[in-house]
């Protein structure tokens, strides 16, 4: 019953950066929501991902759609941590998607 | 997360608890205290299996409002119905205790124009009251947080905020009301046991939860101003909220006492005489009370727009004007 926690290292795409801020948070724990923590830090140009969720069984899912966003938004050396109630994947690509806009937005 | 400028406009009852927070102090000063970087999420949640939030709900800070700290707390509705549990009372109780630290510094620091520096405390309240996976933390946290309330008199003016989608009900609707004053949208709803609470508990025909007009006759923020338990009714957007918390901390601390509720032997004595009006009057709906008070078509209120209703209803005439 106690909550399932998943954890990945996934190493950047070509031609990845830096996020652009020190640290961002984006979502809010909803029901079928999440929110996500963004930090940067030194993992040798690997993205390292704490997913913790009440659901059991999409440990494959959950890397999919965390390996999509980190080749396409070509991000590197950053810590995503997600507090999630019962997502579906696709909620969870796009708050990924929203919450580097806003750390796009807010570093302009 | 939207910025400054472009909260003000948007619905208090729509924002999110950080933007709230962002948004009722002066712009740029925000500064969130134990925000989700720190990572404090509840120990009791994990062994439930329930989901845990970062701020575990409740979004602490300290901004300006001109020369005047102010410290916020903002509740998230959407995470566990923005509950009451162990570490968020803990980051509330926290922010009182700083707020009455830094006026003890002020005031040392500052004696000739203390009035105009003094710090405040703004409390925007979404919360069912406890947090019931951690029912024993939360309950202790509504009673610690009711001690800084008290500790706050005479020192640190505390205003409640009441206009988000959850309201403010359970132990919480106590909270709320202990503050100096409480600002309301007509959206918001402050009440003891929840509506759908009382439907379960006494059945569909005392109180249909259902029936979202009679939740909102009942509990709302037209009602509370009419009964004076809520001492100004804004229209729903943040810079509505900003406005009327600016208006009320121009006031001097004496001043803004005439829109306590409960607190002193006098204001219970109030409390009292309407307890004997509702059991003389034995009204069956809200319209029934707001008739007595001088409302001669009580069944438009509901429909009136904030400032017609501002203009044109009649409210209970408090004791002492």
């Amino acid at each position: 019953m106690a909550l399932h926690e998943i954890n990945l290292t996934i190493p950047c795409a070509q031609g990845a950066a830096a996020i652009p801020a020190d640290w961002a948070h984006s979502g809010v724990v909803g029901s079928g929501d999440m929110e996500v923590l963004m930090q940067r830090g030194d993992f040798g140009g690997a993205v390292r991902v704490k997913i913790v969720t009440p659901v059991t069984g999409y440990d494959e899912v959950w890397e999919k759609v965390l390996r999509k966003f980190v080749e396409e938004s070509k991000i590197s050396d950053t810590s995503i941590e997600i507090n999630d109630n019962n997502s579906t994947p696709y909620i969870v690509a796009m708050r990924l998607k929203q919450g580097l806009l806003e750390m796009k937005e807010a570093a302009i | 997360m939207r910025a400054w400028k472009e909260l003000q406009q948007a619905s208090f009852y729509e924002s999110s608890a950080r933007e709230r927070a962002l948004g009722l102090v002066d712009e740029g000063t925000f500064r969130e205290l134990i925000g989700p970087q720190d990572k404090l999420c509840s120990p009791h949640l994990p062994v439930l299996g329930e989901a845990v939030s970062f701020d575990d709900g409740v979004v602490t800070g300290v901004g300006k409002i001109g020369a005047r700290p102010v410290f916020v707390i903002s509740q998230e509705g959407r995470f566990i119905g923005g509950a009451v549990g162990e570490v968020g009372g803990a980051k509330i109780v926290g922010i009182f205790r700083l707020a009455l630290g830094l006026y003890e510094k002020i005031k040392a620091a500052h004696p000739e124009d203390f009035e105009s520096r003094a710090p405040a405390i703004v409390y925007s309240f979404e919360t069912g009251g406890v947090r019931l996976h951690e029912a024993n933390a939360g309950l202790l946290a509504h009673a610690e947080i009711m001690e800084q309330m008290q500790a706050c008199r005479g020192k640190v003016p505390v205003i409640s905020l009441v206009g988000s989608k959850v309201g403010c009900f359970g132990g919480m609707g106590f909270v709320c009301v202990s503050a100096d004053a409480v600002i309301m949208s007509e959206l918001g709803r402050i009440g003891l046991t929840g509506p759908e609470v009382i439907e379960q508990e006494i059945g569909k025909k005392e109180f249909d939860s259902a029936d979202r007009a009679l939740v909102y006759r009942t509990t709302g923020g037209k009602h509370k101003t009419i009964m004076r338990d809520c001492a100004a009714l804004v229209e729903d957007s943040i810079a509505a909220f900003y406005d009327k918390i600016s208006e009320l901390l121009a006031l001097s601390y004496e001043s803004l006492q005439r829109y306590r509720v409960i607190g002193t032997p006098a204001l219970v004595r109030e409390q009292m005489e309407l307890v004997a009006l509702a059991a003389e009057l034995k009204p069956r709906d809200s319209r029934d009370v707001w008739a007595h008070f001088g409302n001669e078509h009580p069944e438009r209120i509901p429909d009136m727009e904030v400032d017609e209703f501002l203009r044109t209803a009649k409210l209970r005439t408090r004791k002492g004007g």
